[in-house]
């Protein structure tokens, strides 16, 4: 028994020493490796940041034709300019993950408040499930409370969930079976798994009456990603309670936000019945969260439409600048309470672009022709508007003759064309501000477009000012008019 | 469960404990539940095939040593056995194959056959079910009693340490010590704890590592120059033996822990002078299973040239299709065979003669044993093959890109790991570890226990890479 004894306390002994040799010489390197999540949080407490947002990919996902290309956490930052914001974004990340980032904050760090994404589909079973879930999981076994090599242990027996995707999938599924749904008025649907079978079965229709294959896919996935109850034994609730605990243990405030889904689809595609679960979901978080001390929730569920939603085949949070810029406003507007002295509203600014700020506007350049996202007109095309007049100002620095009007169309399939139009020197003198007017038609090409862009272009390196651009359409009847003479 | 998990860690202790703590009498009991929730941490609803091998050779047993002195009675039995369990065998692994072959030869005619077959291998299917065979076959041969008690049969099919991946026991060794009482041993649970820990190195460090190197290159033979894919080829014979051997001696050292021998499967076949010497050093379980019950059977070595090459390609490709339903298998079985007895025809024809000087003789060993490691590092290339065009790939990426295509970087602590794990092969030739270690001082022994501790937790791949013999 003591040979046993002497055995065991060596290898105690020795094991603390490993832990040394392993946290000196090897631990940084694994991190990087294996963790590097954990620069984030490293940044933030290098920044100095006293507001940290936690996101994933909503944070910084953008239109590839935009101009402003910040992130959310970025806009925010624009309504403290006192108050330093940082962000700590990693893709496909769900409370658990940020819980566990938070962590890694010191408790001696500037940071007095966090903004941390509640997206509702990190509720579901597709998410909870998720094939990422592997790799995300191994990232936090190196980050646990744990010594180094206790760390390393675990890391290096597996000991977080290896799945393959199939079998990630099958969870998913039987998680979908399984939860009834729950509605108080009459409904067809008891879970989620009967909907998406009953909707890939029925299908959705196009104007034709013929079945639309493509609709009624992102019908199902509609379903999939929202067809859900929240119960207090989803495990998102364990950890969102877990980062309640958490700063209010480290004195940190907290901001929810509740992500904007793409409401307008959801009703379009599937109705009323899938828009009662994911408003009863966002009442439940609001009710749970909204009320504690320190803790503020943005809800945001309804904010944006489905215009602003970049991805419109896919059930996503990844929303163009006018979306972001939204929900940037909502969390500042939530972060006011903790920050009223710091807070400035920059929309109160006058801009040259709308009401968004100097600063986020990009130099129009060949990269990026036009000055903004793809925000489309409310109206479409009228039978009888024949023509399109184009009106702007402009003054060119120099004498440089290689400015144009671009109509540009594009028929939904990714394919598209342009008109160009020179706008002549005689029209623009230099050095003057002068009115350039232009009557085009509108022709079957342009009428069977899904829609088209009308903009000034200038390849040259000299640049040329441009403001008050006005497009109209009018009747062939109608002469040109000039400004002032608009019929819409 | 799998050896290199945390679920594994948690698992042995308890049941090694229980099984000191519990009497004699009820250890059978706990060591079954331990090995059903073992086989059941895969594919839970696979134990019912299980079940039913063991409920047709059980009772097969018992039927064949009650008709003791009715020789086709007892025969028939024999045959009612072996047929039902190589069915099983048969449906869950070679359907598959003989449909996709059976589909592609009525496209070839003309005719339009779609069948489809898709059914999943339970893990460890052709381990257990040619124990389970060896034991129906010892007992029509009166070699082994059969056995009474459901339980501890069972438990010698099902017993958890080596149950996925062998090594393939025979009753007269696992079913004796079963049923004997094991008193605590210190010198057990080191020996056991030896092997564990250098069964893990050897997975976990040297294998996992190299699999990665391997994986990367066969995915894209192509882009790498030929000099990279020779490489990766030679870390597949590592990589294939480490992994291999590593769940042995993790299997060996779990049995040790609580008293129990289990027979060795390798000895530094890699140190092997020909193919036929390999195959004495390599999964030593398996082939002693095929000379035992298939090649002696068919007449073994004490026939004429001609049969005796026949035995041996027999044998070869049987041990290749029992690897995996493919075609890559089969050659590579039938490769392993021919050359067998080319070498064979060969030390016929022309009789070695042994040279008087020492080092004469020592280099034509090194020059033989890398005659062997090199012929069998090119069949390795069939085995891991995903099909004939990848093995194709392979080969022609190995002779034909050697001025451009990328090079494999690979880490440098990776020579390294491979470089003690050579090392550690050259000291054990015909050694163990556990008993290799006894011999050495008691500070050199636990400096060793201290590197391959620090090694298995702290430089272990962290990639997930399954047992390669699991797919048997």
């Amino acid at each position: 028994m003591k040979k046993l004894l002497i055995r065991i306390l060596v290898l105690a002994a020795l094991l603390f020493v490993m832990n040394w040799v392993y946290s000196k010489w090897f631990y940084e390197k694994d991190l990087q490796e294996h963790s590097d999540m954990v620069n984030l949080p490293r940044q933030v407490v290098a920044d100095s940041c006293r507001i940290v947002y936690l996101g994933e990919s909503s944070n910084r996902t953008y239109g590839w034709a935009e101009s402003d290309q910040r992130k959310i956490s970025e806009m925010v930052g624009d309504y403290f300019p006192s108050v330093l914001c940082g962000d700590m974004t990693k893709n496909a990340s769900h409370a658990e993950i940020y819980y566990n980032m938070l962590k890694l904050i010191p408790k001696t760090s500037s940071v007095e408040t966090v903004v941390v994404t509640m997206n509702l589909r990190s509720f579901d079973a597709g998410w909870i499930y998720s094939r990422l879930e592997t790799p995300l999981k191994k990232q936090l076994v190196l980050v646990q409370d744990y010594p180094p090599l206790v760390n390393r242990f675990l890391l290096a027996f597996k000991a977080y969930p290896i799945r393959s995707d199939a079998e990630w999938d099958q969870l998913a599924l039987k998680h979908r079976k399984k939860e009834s749904l729950q509605f108080p008025f009459e409904s067809e649907w008891n879970n989620a798994y009967q909907w998406d079978s009953a909707m890939a079965w029925r299908g959705l229709m196009d104007s034709q009456g013929q079945r639309d294959d493509a609709m009624t896919e992102l019908a199902c996935h509609y379903i999939k990603a929202y067809a859900f109850q929240i119960h207090d034994d989803n495990p998102r609730i364990k950890d969102f309670d877990d980062i309640v605990s958490l700063c209010h243990e480290r004195g940190w405030n907290l901001v929810f936000n509740l992500m904007p889904e793409n409401v307008d689809k959801a009703n379009e595609l599937v109705g009323k019945d899938l828009l009662y679960l994911m408003k009863t979901n966002r009442d439940y978080l609001v009710n749970r969260y909204g009320g504690l001390e320190h803790v503020a929730v943005a809800d945001n569920l309804n904010l944006v439409r489905d215009v602003n939603f970049i991805d419109q085949n896919w059930t996503t949070e990844h929303y163009y600048a006018e979306g972001r810029h939204f929900v940037a406003r909502q969390v500042a507007l939530a972060l006011k309470s903790f920050y009223p002295s710091d807070f400035f509203d920059p929309q109160t600014v006058n801009l040259d672009e709308g009401h968004y700020l100097f600063s986020n506007t990009t130099t129009i350049d060949n990269t990026f022709p036009y000055s903004d996202g793809l925000q489309l007109s409310s109206e479409a095309l009228q039978p009888d508007w024949d023509r399109v007049n184009v009106e702007f100002k402009a003054c060119r620095k120099t004498d440089s003759d290689k400015m144009m009007l671009v109509v540009q169309w594009y028929d939904g399939e990714g394919n598209s064309d342009a008109n160009y139009y020179r706008v002549k020197e005689s029209q623009i003198p230099v050095g003057k501000w002068e009115f350039a007017t232009f009557s085009l038609p509108v022709d079957s090409v342009l009428r069977s477009s899904q829609y088209f862009k009308i903009f000034v272009y200038n390849p040259s390196d000299s640049p040329v000012q441009v403001k008050d651009l006005d497009i109209s359409f009018r009747p062939a009847y109608m002469k040109p008019g000039v400004k002032g003479e608009k019929e819409r | 469960m799998v050896f290199n998990s945390i679920e594994f860690v948690i698992f042995l202790p308890i049941v090694v404990a229980l099984f000191y703590l519990l009497p004699q009498r009820a250890r059978w009991l706990m060591l079954l539940t331990a090995s059903c929730v073992f086989y059941m941490w895969f594919v839970p609803k696979y134990i019912l095939i299980l079940l039913v091998t063991i409920i047709i050779d059980y009772s097969a047993g018992i039927l064949i040593e009650k008709h003791e002195n009715e020789p086709k009675k007892k025969k028939t039995y024999l045959v009612i056995s072996v047929v039902s369990t190589l069915l099983i065998l048969f449906i869950f692994k070679y359907l598959g194959f003989i449909n996709d072959n059976f589909v592609w030869l009525c496209q070839k005619l003309g005719l339009d056959v779609r069948t489809t077959v898709n059914i999943i291998l339970p893990i460890g299917l052709s381990f257990h079910t040619f124990q389970s065979m060896s034991y129906v076959i010892e007992v029509y041969r009166g070699h082994q009693k059969a056995e009474r008690h459901f339980g501890y049969y069972s438990l010698y099919v099902m017993f958890f340490p080596q149950l996925v991946t062998g090594p393939i026991e025979r009753p007269g060794s696992l079913l004796r010590q079963l049923h004997e009482h094991k008193d605590f041993r210190y010198e057990n649970i080191s020996k056991g704890m030896r092997l564990i820990l250098f069964g893990l190195f050897i997975k976990m460090v040297v294998a996992d590592h190299l699999g990665a190197y391997v994986d990367e290159v066969y995915a894209n033979p192509s882009e790498y120059n030929s000099w990279s894919v020779m490489l990766a080829m030679a870390f597949y014979s590592f990589q294939i033996y480490c992994d291999f051997f590593g769940y042995s001696t993790i299997a060996l050292g779990s049995a040790k822990l609580m008293g129990f021998d289990i027979s060795d499967n390798f000895r530094t076949p890699y140190l092997a002078k020909s193919i036929g010497e390999f195959w004495h050093r390599w999964h030593i379980s398996l082939s002693t299973w095929f000379r035992d019950y298939v090649y002696i059977p068919l007449g073994g070595s004490r026939v004429k040239f001609g049969r005796w090459a026949f035995n041996i390609l027999v044998v070869f490709v049987l041990s290749g299709i029992w690897h995996g339903a493919a075609w890559t298998f089969l050659f590579w079985g039938f490769a392993h065979g021919l050359l067998h007895i080319i070498e064979k025809a060969m030390n016929q024809r022309f009789p070695s003669i042994e040279p008087q000087s020492k080092w004469l003789s020592v280099s034509l060993d090194l020059l033989r044993m890398a005659k062997t490691f090199v012929l069998v590092t090119l069949f390795w290339v069939m085995f891991r093959a995903t099909d004939f065009a990848n093995m194709r790939d392979i080969f022609a990426a190995a002779v034909s890109n050697f001025g451009g295509g990328q090079t494999l970087a690979v880490k440098p602590e990776v020579w390294l790991y491979l470089g003690l794990f050579i090392l550690s092969d050259l000291l054990l030739f015909n050694d163990r570890f556990d008993t290799w270690c006894e011999t050495k001082p008691l500070v050199v022994r636990w400096l060793i226990y201290a590197l391959l501790i620090f090694l298995v937790i702290a430089c272990s791949s962290v990639n997930s890479f399954p047992f390669i013999y699991f797919q048997f």
